[in-house]
């Protein structure tokens, strides 16, 4: 449990590291979230005609109303955690592909619900968008990177099958080549 | 398969709004310690910088010794507040995932999770603070803090960390850590109800 905690703690100030560097900014993350804008607002459109993105502004030409997606709307910053989480967990790379592909695609879909509720709730009431904005979207996005961790996780061969046990999950298994289930006891 | 995962996500969403709603309006108690520790690292770490620091509701004012860019010989000092719920959101979180989950022990478990975050919104509130005396700024203002180039870097590095990472990060590693055995059920047979204390 240590070292998947260590590996995790090392991997994720690692990958915020470069993420925060001008060039992953340049080739990456602007366009990442600007594609997520743009995909925000395809979405939008098929109920609501009257909204455009430019760049990572989505943005009503109705009202006027628009939202920038700056860091830590962007997904970026979870997608990051959940990285981290699956790549330091003891796993076979095919789980942890399977797991990273399907988790960026959990995280990411939940975001663009976030995006498009803040276009929304920003234009019905500010302090509820703010609210929501600040506190209750990242504690959501948070829980559905557990969320996914944790299903990843269930997913997994137990140690045991893999190689007789010895590497233990951070879920507190026993020693190596003992039963985990035992450490519910 | 995620049929556990499922009854314990609905569970832990269900305790969100009343968790949230709980911090919101105790965050003036909830967040008093953190300004005690932003109080003892100011006086050690920047005491030529920080006056003093102020708590009305959850917001934490910085009284500095930094004059108004304009007029350095001026008698008045610069202020900065700082909302600390914006460090401090990981809170409701961890309480929802604890009595989602709802372990023996779990009281303790709460009160755990309370000290370890306390001192990571600590941590953000002076990044906070920081990121705006060093960096956002006035330059006449910013230069007065003394800091070396590489200090503003780091001083960015730890406000974003503190605020896009941390807030949500140390709760649910707390909440792992604080909750092996139920994940371990989780992972292995479903969440049954854990033997008692």
């Amino acid at each position: 449990m240590i070292r998947f905690f260590i590996l995790f703690l090392v991997l994720q100030a690692g990958l915020f590291g470069a993420e925060l560097t001008p060039w992953a900014q340049k080739y990456f993350v602007e366009p990442w979230t600007n594609q997520l804008a743009a995909i925000s607002a395809t979405l939008v459109t098929l109920a609501d005609p009257d909204v455009t993105a430019v760049g990572k502004v989505l943005r009503s030409t109705q009202n006027g109303f628009a939202v920038s997606i700056e860091a830590g709307c962007n997904g970026v910053e979870a997608t990051i955690v959940l990285l981290a989480a699956v790549l330091a967990f003891p796993a076979p790379w095919k789980n942890k592909l399977v797991g990273l592909f399907a988790g960026v695609i959990a995280v990411q879909g939940l975001n663009i619900v976030r995006v498009i509720s803040l276009f929304y709730l920003g234009q019905w009431d500010f302090e509820v968008f703010e609210w929501a904005h600040l506190y209750v979207w990242q504690a959501l996005i948070m829980l559905d990177v557990l969320i996914v961790w944790l299903v990843w996780v269930r997913t997994l061969p137990r140690a045991n099958d893999r190689r007789g046990g010895g590497d233990g999950p951070p879920g507190g298994a026993g020693p190596a080549g003992r039963p985990a289930a035992t450490a519910a006891a | 398969m995620a049929g556990p995962v499922a009854r314990f996500v609905l569970k832990a969403i269900a305790w969100l709004p009343l968790a949230f709603a709980v911090w919101y309006f105790t965050a003036p108690v909830l967040l008093w310690p953190a300004k005690l520790l932003a109080q003892g690292v100011a006086r050690v770490g920047l005491p030529d910088l920080v006056t003093s620091i102020e708590q009305t509701g959850a917001t934490y004012t910085f009284a500095t010794t930094l004059k108004p860019g304009a007029a350095l010989a001026a008698s008045g000092t610069i202020t900065v507040d700082v909302n600390a719920l914006l460090y401090a959101f990981g809170l409701p979180l961890f309480v929802a995932l604890v009595l989602a989950a709802r372990e023996p022990g779990w009281p303790r478990k709460l009160a755990i999770g309370y000290a370890v975050i306390i001192p990571f919104v600590t941590w953000g509130v002076l990044a906070d603070f920081l990121k705006n005396v060093a960096i956002t700024a006035s330059p006449l203002v910013a230069s007065q803090t003394g800091f070396a180039a590489w200090q503003r870097e780091l001083i960015a590095f730890a406000f974003q960390f503190g605020s896009l990472i941390l807030p949500t990060v140390v709760p649910a590693v707390v909440w792992v850590v604080t909750h092996r055995a139920f994940l371990e059920r989780l992972r292995t047979r479903g969440v049954e109800p854990a033997a008692a204390p």
